[in-house]
Order: structure tokens, then C-alpha cells, then sequence
């Protein structure tokens, strides 16, 4: 069936991408399907979990509720593009070594709040630190190692 | 020991940081695949009159639609036969499989379901297990008394599908030597795992007709043989990819989507995706089961329990499914932790028109501490007695028994865990402020094992590999890894260990029950000891020494005394091919495993606003009897994680029903606990090496859920005097009985 597509240009984690796309088709499913880039999950698609954010032109954004369309022309920053080489990302050595994993689904979506949070505050309270995750749920950890994590990742950088 | 008691990060931690994990709806293919989608039922009962698939089939892009007369004829259920794939005469639930379509996209194969006509004639629905058991009530399965059961199934009548009686003791005698009686009911409601990845699966069938899913499963054999059952094939012709599982509390088990997905893909040719939205998750997955309880207690004045008669009734949904498991486990648990001479336990298992009810991290625990546990918080109040002097008085000890326990119990650490709690939470100490409580609860779980074995061999070089086939939710996999390394005196870096799937792994456990350590560890041990065995056999012949005077360890076997007579694993790794006996290889079988205590401890203080009802938990405190922790880092996690979730379903979560469909099947309206409402939870750990088990661990997955509710409730009443027997504590439970006290008071 021929559905009515738009081209569009976007940068993800430095690479320049130029693609046919469904308007309709969320920019989620774009990274996920056409990138095959599946480090970043869905788990609600309706903006409640945050296992999709991303960073968008410096923007935490739950890539879900985001049509491919909306990011013609803008930078896009997933989990697969914060660690450079084998080099880890601060955040990813201190996810691992505090158990701030268990089950691994949410922790892309997490780490890429958190380090939207070290980005603007190098070094949070622990509170902020609650209330910059408040938008990614984790039913695995309960929380406190994530922060755990994310304090030790801050001291680190 | 050396890595064993290590809080080491998960082996396979790396790829879960990076992104790298492949998770169920992550598989990709070389090939095309085509999304498939259910057509649920939009009744929770009624008559299927007809089925009209042929427009779906004909809009382009759609390349198959499935139902009923694509599968054989077969009747599936571990308890009761009682249940088909695909409807075909009624539906028993909203959400009940009616047909499956794969299309070249989402958009097409959702267009296709729509043009799925269905003709129904609706009856009457019960989402209560009381309401269904009723006298007269319309018959949720007519034909019941024409399923095959097994043998345990008892009680079977309408649209009861289990009813078994335990006695232990005479509780009339008891209730006659008792001075005080006391008796409650309590509702615990339907409440769901929510793991973060929702159901997904991926399907293939190839030229010889075997089916390969990728899937997150907890019980990748039981999805096999279910996926063999449904589709009348032998086993070796369905190989199940475990995939990464993004959370499962006991949620990933039965089959759901996997058996449409083979259907699909065996009739279209290709590979087939599919992934369930949110929504379907929560209406169709397998929930926790709710639960009606009633506590009759008998004691003396002095606080000991002299009798205890439970009844509880669970709504197990509409096919009996795992709900037997559920009774098995609330016969064990229903009387608590304590010695108590006269015991009569009466569980239902009703039939509801509601999503199938499965096992959800310490099923019936935490609906039975709550009920439990409020009522002899109850008590102690009535006597001035403390709580924690009456839970004392009746904990059980070593040698004991609790109803169908399965004989004595050994490793039995209910005291020391409670006074640990207590002591850690300054129970004692405590300074009364307004509307500030404190609450304490027991949680009762019993770890036993099933039947298990896994592989370890020694690789050329010196480095072991476990062949396991666990799925690994807790850090169970990692903790394989340890055990090993610790037999064979290498370090974890050089023990690779990851779940390989049904083709190539021996039979393993299911991961739940918190047992998947015990029976898989078990049998991991047992091999690395053989391995062990035979690499002194090897450097024996070699370094001409007795086995007996060998050494294994930093790597290395050498004689004892003198450490440079010796090898290193990896030239005993190279010898062993050249060696008569070859390649040093072994895998070891478990059987069951005796059950064994493993309690929890949970202190809590709240604060409740006396204006609007809402709690808000200021401190958690949670000891845990574990036997041995092979890995603390992982055991810390469990217990903060299981705390967490129980909290939720202490104060905001509930699956909600309107003419049988669950109307709050989102995050926003089924709210569980985000970083802002979680508090820190403080864990202490009970460590004595058990009876059993590998190092003497016991099982950690599940028992530290089962007393959140109860000491969320306990502490609530404490705070602001009002005693709440449904769960959740919402805020305007809470001010409408705070407003009624007033009233009254």
C-alpha cells in the first residue's frame, strides 16, 4: 500500500542520517526500527515509564511521545552514543559497580535523565537527583542504588 | 572464602549499561518480520456466535490471520485442562484470544483485527471469587466436571476450580482452651508485576517445521513444552531463545502471545513480532491473584496463639492456570510463622471472568501477612502486650512445623530476625510524635528447590564455562559464575556464564520461588566439584603425586607443601586432551529440595496527614534471614527492589474493574512507586549458612515483599488509630475512617 512518507535529516550520536519516514511513525520506532538502535526501550508509550528518553538538542525527551518528523534537523544523543569506544560513560561504570541494574530494561532511559541532570549540575543532593529520575520508573531496584550511582558518577567526573 | 560472599557487579552488567542487551522486542533477523497483533474479547463473558475472518484476510499487506481451526483441538493446563488457545465457543475474559494477525506493519495488522468480525451473546460476569462461588451463579466453564485435573484438584464443583481443607491439631479444642477470640476478614485486591518490558515475543518456523522463539520467559522449558502441547509437537521441534527479561516477578511464565506468534508464523512462512502494548499487558498478563481472607485466632491472655482458622478465597481469572500454585503456596503460609497447635486452613479457588491469574513474587505472601499480620498486631493491642513480645512468644523455632511444610524445619532464624529488625529500628526507643507511627510485620516464605542440572567445563586454557539454562532475574546467573570460581579457585573473570537456551542446555529449574539459586546452584557446585576431581586426576598422572596430596587453587594444582610442584589450570586444560580421560567436562542432576524458612523482619514509621489521609513512609528498616549471601550486592537489591514494589501495593496499587474490563491499565492511573515516593531502605541481613543449598544459601526473590502491607498497615494505625482490612491504604480510605473515628469518637 502506498502511505505518504516525508524525508528527513537527523543527526544521531554524531552520525548524519537522511531517511524516507511515515508521518506518523514515532521517533521511538524510527531509532529502534530504522536505525536498529534498540538500546533505547519502550515500555508504555504514552510518556509514563521514561525507558525511552533520549536527549534532544540538549533536551531530555521520552522519544515515544516525539513524531519522527519533529526531529528533521535536530541532534539526537541515545544510550548507544555516551560511551566513546570501550571507553564507559561515568554513569555507566557506576551503574554497574553500585547494582544500580538489575533487570537492565529501564536503565538506558535512566542513564540518559541522569546524565541530562550531570549535564546542567555537575554535582547534585541526592534529592535532586530524586527528582530527576522522578520521571523513570524502575521496579527492580527501588531506587536507592540508582542514586547511589548516580552521586558516585558525579564526584567521578 | 574467596569470591563467594563477594558483592560483585552482574556478569552481564555491561551490555545492560551500554544498551546491548537484547531484550524480547530487540531480536532482529536477517529476514523480514512481520508484526502480529490478538484480537481480544471486548466481554468478559459471553457466547461466541460466529466469526467472520475473511475481510482481514483479504486487505493487502496482511499475510495471515489465525484462529481456533488453525490449531489442533487441544485442552492445555497444568492443574485443569480447561483451557483452549484461541476461543472459539466463549470468552471468559476481556481480552480472551479470539484470532491473531500478521501484517507488513503495525498500522496494516492493526486495520486487519478491526475487520475480524465477531458475534457474541453476553452473560453474566463475576470479577469476585466470592461472587462466582455463590449458589446459583451463572457457570463460568459449564463443562467443568468433563476437564481432565490431576489428582491433587480437589473440591471441583461449578465454578469452584480448587477447595482443600488442612487440620492440624483440633481448632475447636483450641478455641475452647483459648481465653480471647479474635476474628477478621481482610481483601487484598488484584495487583500486577509491571515489569518495566511489556510481553514480547518473536517467532519462526522453518522448512522442517520446528518453531525458534525468542522470548523473556522465567521458565524457558515450561514455555517449550506448552508451546509443544498447543501445537501437538514433540519437543526437540520448538527450541525457546531466552532473551534478556526486563522483569518478571512471576509474571513471565504461562504462555501468553508465543503460541499466536508460532501460529502465525507457521501459516504466513515468516518471522513474526509480537509485542503487547501497556494496556493488553495489564488486562491480559498474569496479575496477582486477589484474595478475600478471614482470621479466626484464639489465645491466651499471656499472647499464645492456641488456635487459627483461615479462610482464604482467591479469584484465580478465568482459566485455573497457575492457581493452584497459589494455593499450594497459601496452604504453607496461611497460619505465619508460628507454633500453633490447632490449625484449620480452608482455601478457594474461584473461577472469575478476569485476566488468568499467575504468581507474582512470593505469591499469597504478602495478601496473607497482611491479613495475618494486622490481626496479630490486633491482638497484641488488646492484651498490652507489645507486638514484638507476642511475635516472640509464638516464632517458630528449629524442629518446628507450620501446616504442609513438609516435616521439621531446619535453619529456622524467626527470632534473631525479628529482634534484629526491632533493634536496628530502635524499637524500643521510641519517642511518640502526632500522626507518626510505627508498625511492625513478620513475612513468611518457604525456599525449597526443584529439579535442576547444569554443566560446568574446563576450557584449554584454564578457564571454566557454565552450561546453564536459568533464566537469571535476581543475579542468580552471576552468582552461578561465583560458586564456581570458588570451587575451582579462579577468579569470576575467568568463569563465562550465561543462560544458553532449551536446544542446548540441560534442564533447568524455572527462576521463581526464590529457589533457582538453590537447585541450580546446587547442581553447578556438584559439577565444579567433579571438574575438580578431575583436574587433580590429571595433574595427579602428571606431577606423579597421590590425588589426595593435591591443591586447587590461584589457578594453579600443586602438591601440597610444595607449591611449585605444580600446574596451572590451563596446562591441565591442554594434558586432558591428550590424557586417557579427556576433556574435563560435568554436569550434575538436583532433585528436590526439603523446604526451609526464610523469614522477614520489617519495621516501618509513617506519617499520615491527618487533613488528607495520605502516608507518607519516613523509614524502612527490613531484616532478612538468607542463610548464606553468595552475593550481597545482589541480595541488597532484592530485598530494597521487593520492599519498594510492596510498599506499592501497600498504599496506591490495585487493578480496577468495570464491567470486567480493567479501566486503569496505564502508569498514570495504576501508580507505582516512583523515586519521589520510595524511601531509603535500610537492610540487615541475617547470615547463617543453611542446612543446604549451595554455601548454604537460601533464596532471596521473593520473601522481602510479604510484609510491606502489614507493616504499612500496623504503622498507619499506629499514627492515626484506624485499622484499614482492604488494601491499598489510599489516602481517602484513610480520611474517610480518620472522619469516621471522629464522628464516633
Amino acid at each position: 500500500m502506498a502511505r505518504r512518507t516525508k524525508r528527513i535529516r537527523v543527526t544521531v550520536n554524531g552520525e548524519r542520517y537522511e531517511k524516507e519516514v511515515s508521518p506518523s511513525k514515532s521517533l521511538l520506532d524510527f531509532l529502534r526500527m530504522d536505525l536498529n538502535l534498540t538500546g533505547t526501550k519502550e515500555g508504555c508509550g504514552e510518556g509514563e515509564c521514561g525507558a525511552c528518553s533520549i536527549i534532544m538538542n540538549g533536551k531530555l525527551v521520552d522519544s515515544c511521545l516525539i513524531l519522527t518528523v519533529e526531529a528533521d534537523g535536530q541532534k539526537i544523543q541515545t544510550i548507544e552514543g555516551i560511551s566513546r569506544h570501550d571507553r564507559l560513560h561515568p554513569l555507566q561504570k557506576a551503574f554497574a559497580e553500585k547494582g544500580a541494574a538489575q533487570c537492565g530494561y529501564c536503565t538506558p532511559g535512566m542513564i540518559m535523565a541522569a546524565k541530562y541532570l550531570l549535564d546542567h549540575n555537575p554535582s547534585p543532593t541526592a534529592e535532586q537527583v530524586l527528582k530527576a529520575i522522578a520521571g523513570n520508573l524502575c521496579r527492580c531496584t527501588g531506587y536507592g542504588s540508582i542514586v547511589d550511582a548516580v552521586l558516585s558518577a558525579a564526584k567521578e567526573r | 572464602m574467596k569470591v563467594v560472599g563477594q558483592g560483585l557487579p552482574r556478569v552481564e552488567i555491561l551490555e545492560k549499561v551500554t544498551g546491548e542487551s537484547v531484550f524480547g522486542a530487540d531480536v532482529r533477523l536477517a529476514a523480514p518480520i512481520l508484526i502480529g497483533k490478538i484480537l481480544g474479547s471486548p466481554h468478559a463473558h459471553a457466547r461466541i456466535k460466529s466469526i467472520d475472518a475473511r475481510k482481514a484476510e483479504r486487505l493487502p499487506g496482511v499475510k495471515a490471520v489465525v484462529t481456533a481451526q488453525d490449531l489442533p483441538p487441544v485442552k492445555y493446563g497444568r492443574f485443569v485442562r480447561d483451557e483452549e488457545y484461541f476461543a472459539h465457543k466463549k470468552v471468559r475474559l476481556v481480552g480472551d484470544k479470539i484470532a491473531a494477525v500478521a501484517a507488513i506493519d503495525e498500522e496494516t495488522a492493526e486495520e486487519a483485527i478491526k475487520l475480524i468480525k465477531v458475534e457474541y451473546e453476553v452473560l453474566p460476569h463475576f470479577t469476585d471469587g466470592v461472587e462466582a462461588m455463590r449458589e446459583g451463579a451463572a457457570l463460568i466453564h459449564e463443562e467443568y466436571d468433563q476437564y481432565q485435573a490431576l489428582s491433587m484438584v480437589e473440591g471441583r464443583k461449578g465454578n469452584i476450580c480448587y477447595h482443600k481443607q488442612t487440620v492440624q491439631g483440633d481448632t475447636n479444642r483450641g478455641f475452647q482452651e483459648a481465653e480471647r477470640i479474635f476474628e477478621h476478614s481482610f481483601y487484598a485486591p488484584m495487583v500486577h508485576q509491571t515489569y518495566i518490558e511489556p510481553h514480547a515475543v518473536l517467532a519462526r518456523v522453518d522448512a522442517s517445521g520446528k518453531a525458534t522463539v525468542w522470548v523473556p520467559t522465567q521458565a524457558q522449558f515450561f514455555i517449550r513444552a506448552s508451546i509443544a502441547e498447543i501445537f501437538q509437537l514433540p519437543l526437540i521441534k520448538v527450541r525457546v531463545i531466552p532473551t534478556e527479561i526486563g522483569g518478571g516477578f512471576g509474571g513471565k511464565m504461562l504462555p501468553t502471545i508465543e503460541p499466536a506468534a508460532v501460529a502465525l508464523a507457521r501459516k504466513s512462512g515468516m518471522a513474526v513480532q509480537i509485542v503487547m502494548s501497556r494496556a493488553e499487558d495489564f488486562q491480559v498478563a498474569n496479575p496477582r491473584t486477589p484474595c478475600h481472607l478471614r482470621y479466626k485466632t484464639g489465645v491466651k491472655l499471656d499472647g499464645t496463639i492456641m488456635a487459627r482458622e483461615v479462610e482464604l478465597v482467591f479469584g484465580t481469572g478465568a482459566y485455573c492456570g497457575n492457581g493452584l500454585v497459589i494455593c499450594q503456596r497459601a496452604e504453607m503460609l496461611a497460619s505465619g510463622p508460628y507454633r500453633i497447635p490447632n490449625v484449620k486452613i480452608d482455601l478457594f479457588c474461584a473461577y472469575t471472568n478476569h485476566a488468568n491469574c499467575g504468581p507474582y513474587r512470593a505469591p499469597s505472601g504478602p495478601q496473607i501477612s497482611f491479613a495475618s499480620e494486622s490481626q496479630i498486631d490486633i491482638i497484641a493491642r488488646e492484651l498490652n502486650l507489645d507486638p514484638v513480645e507476642m511475635r516472640l512468644k509464638n516464632a517458630i523455632e528449629e524442629g518446628d512445623t507450620t501446616p504442609a511444610c513438609g516435616g521439621p524445619l531446619k535453619s529456622v532464624h524467626a527470632k534473631e530476625t525479628l529482634l534484629k529488625a526491632a533493634e536496628a529500628a530502635g524499637w524500643k526507643e521510641r519517642r511518640r510524635e502526632k500522626n507518626r507511627g510505627r508498625g511492625i510485620a513478620l513475612g513468611y516464605w518457604l525456599v525449597g528447590g526443584m529439579a535442576s542440572s547444569a554443566g560446568v567445563k574446563l576450557n584449554e586454557d584454564g578457564t571454566a564455562t557454565v552450561m546453564t539454562g536459568v533464566i537469571d532475574l535476581s543475579g542468580t546467573v552471576t552468582s552461578l559464575g561465583q560458586i564456581v570460581a570458588e570451587v575451582l579457585g579462579v577468579e569470576l573473570d575467568d568463569v563465562h556464564v550465561r543462560t544458553a537456551d532449551s536446544d542446548f542446555a540441560p534442564h533447568s529449574t524455572i527462576s521463581a520461588g526464590s529457589q533457582a539459586l538453590r537447585s541450580m546452584g546446587s547442581a553447578t557446585k556438584w559439577a565444579a566439584e567433579e571438574v575438580k576431581k578431575q583436574i587433580m586426576e590429571v595433574a595427579a598422572d602428571k606431577l606423579e603425586a597421590e590425588v589426595s596430596d593435591l591443591v586447587v587453587e590461584g589457578k594453579r594444582v600443586y602438591v601440597k607443601g610444595s607449591p611449585e610442584r605444580g600446574l596451572s589450570l590451563g596446562q591441565v586444560g591442554q594434558l586432558s586432551l591428550t590424557h586417557k580421560r579427556g576433556p574435563i567436562v560435568s554436569i550434575q542432576s538436583v532433585s528436590i529440595f526439603p523446604n526451609q524458612p526464610a523469614i522477614s523482619a520489617h519495621v516501618t514509621d509513617v506519617e499520615v496527614n491527618p487533613e488528607t489521609g495520605a502516608v507518607k513512609v519516613l523509614r524502612y528498616v527490613a531484616a532478612q534471614d538468607v542463610g548464606t549471601a553468595i552475593n550481597p550486592l545482589s541480595v541488597m537489591g532484592q530485598v530494597q527492589g521487593a520492599v519498594i514494589q510492596g510498599l506499592g501495593q501497600a498504599l496506591t496499587e490495585e487493578c480496577i474493574f468495570q464491567n470486567g474490563r480493567m479501566i486503569n491499565p496505564t502508569f498514570l492511573d495504576y501508580k507505582i512507586f516512583s523515586s519521589l515516593d520510595a524511601p531509603r531502605v535500610e537492610v540487615h541481613l541475617v547470615e547463617h549458612a543453611a542446612e543446604d543449598g549451595p554455601f548454604g544459601a537460601k533464596g532471596i526473590g521473593e520473601p522481602s515483599i510479604i510484609p510491606v502491607p502489614a507493616a504499612v498497615a500496623n504503622a498507619v494505625y499506629d499514627a492515626v488509630g484506624v485499622r484499614i482490612s482492604d488494601l491499598p491504604l489510599t489516602a481517602e480510605k484513610i480520611l474517610m475512617a480518620i472522619q469516621e473515628k471522629n464522628k464516633s469518637g
